[in-house]
């Protein structure tokens, strides 16, 4: 191994102690200079909700699905709407190809369609909580 | 007595491992002149509170404007009002919340001894703060002037640095 290439290497393995110790020193430094613990009288430091109140029930609670199904349909507009953006930068550049370009728009935005059309079809529009049967 | 010495020992139990002996003191003017109250007003004190903290008599020339709405910011309470016993709970959980250093004004005579609701037979109100937990600072009135809660902020900076930065000021 040649002499530059070692010194790079060293340069590598400087920084990435570097690197380390930007992220793991303010733990260190923390840990030296904060108050061990504090004073306490309920035992309530660990409590997460900051208003004294105790907390009804968990975070931890399920919930209907029928959100997502909502945001996935989204994600189908969100596509359409980012590549459609440089076709329509671009679309009147070149005159003599307007026709093709509308016409292989047209395909885009149709076959992007469908999407909404499957999920019309499979209910997703209807506000209702599914009922999840478990199969016996 | 004994539970002042309770205090002292808990207070060097959250001391952190490394301290700066001189530097110490420059912390210690640092955290005296930039305060940061819980916002918790309980009774009528409270509108004095709000009223020190407001334009005309401005906490803010004392470095005490920071109202914190999370115990984990704060590092000084006021007890602005009566406590009840239903909020005790709720007033030790705060407490417990709050990082060290912290430190407590009892504000008014309710937060001081109970005030004019201690009477034989009273089942409802805790007769002092400090049967909670430590006080740094009593200001007595009902409610105290604005005035009278910046002295005892001034009181409580100078338990902290040691030194009172403002003249006393005499009455006329």
């Amino acid at each position: 191994m040649n002499d530059v290439l070692s010194v790079d290497l060293i340069y590598v393995f400087a920084y990435c102690l570097g690197g380390l110790a930007f992220a793991g020193g303010p733990f260190i430094v923390v840990l030296l200079l904060e108050a061990r613990r504090t004073r306490n009288y309920a035992h309530k430091t660990e409590q997460f909700i900051e208003c004294g109140m105790d907390p009804i029930g968990d975070a931890w609670i399920r919930y209907s699905a029928v959100y997502y199904l909502y945001a996935l349909v989204f994600v189908a507009f969100a596509v359409d709407v980012l590549y459609l953006i440089p076709v329509a930068l671009v679309y009147n550049r070149i005159e003599e190809f307007v026709i093709r370009d509308f016409v292989e728009m047209l395909i885009f935005v149709g076959i992007l369609s469908l999407v909404i059309v499957y999920a019309w079809k499979k209910g997703v529009f209807e506000w209702k909580r599914r009922k999840i049967i478990p199969k016996p | 007595m004994e539970a002042q010495e309770d205090n002292s020992q808990a207070l060097k139990e959250c001391e952190p491992y490394v301290r700066f002996a001189k530097l110490d003191e420059l912390l210690a003017l640092g955290r005296a002149n930039s305060l940061w109250p819980l916002t918790f007003g309980i009774a009528c004190c409270a509108i004095e509170m709000m009223a020190a903290g407001a334009s005309r008599f401005d906490l803010a020339r004392f470095g005490a404007e920071v109202f914190r709405p999370s115990p984990r910011q704060a590092d000084l309470m006021i007890i602005a009002g009566t406590v009840n016993k239903k909020l005790a709970v709720a007033i030790k959980t705060l407490y417990d919340q709050m990082p060290e250093p912290k430190w407590v004004i009892a504000m008014g005579n309710c937060a001081i001894s109970g005030g004019p609701f201690v009477f034989p037979g009273q089942y409802a109100v805790v007769e002092g703060v400090d049967k909670l937990f430590p006080v740094d600072v009593y200001i007595p009135g009902c409610p105290p002037r604005p005035e009278a809660l910046i002295e005892g902020l001034l009181k409580l900076e100078e338990k902290l640095t040691g030194k009172r930065r403002w003249p006393i000021v005499k009455a006329e």
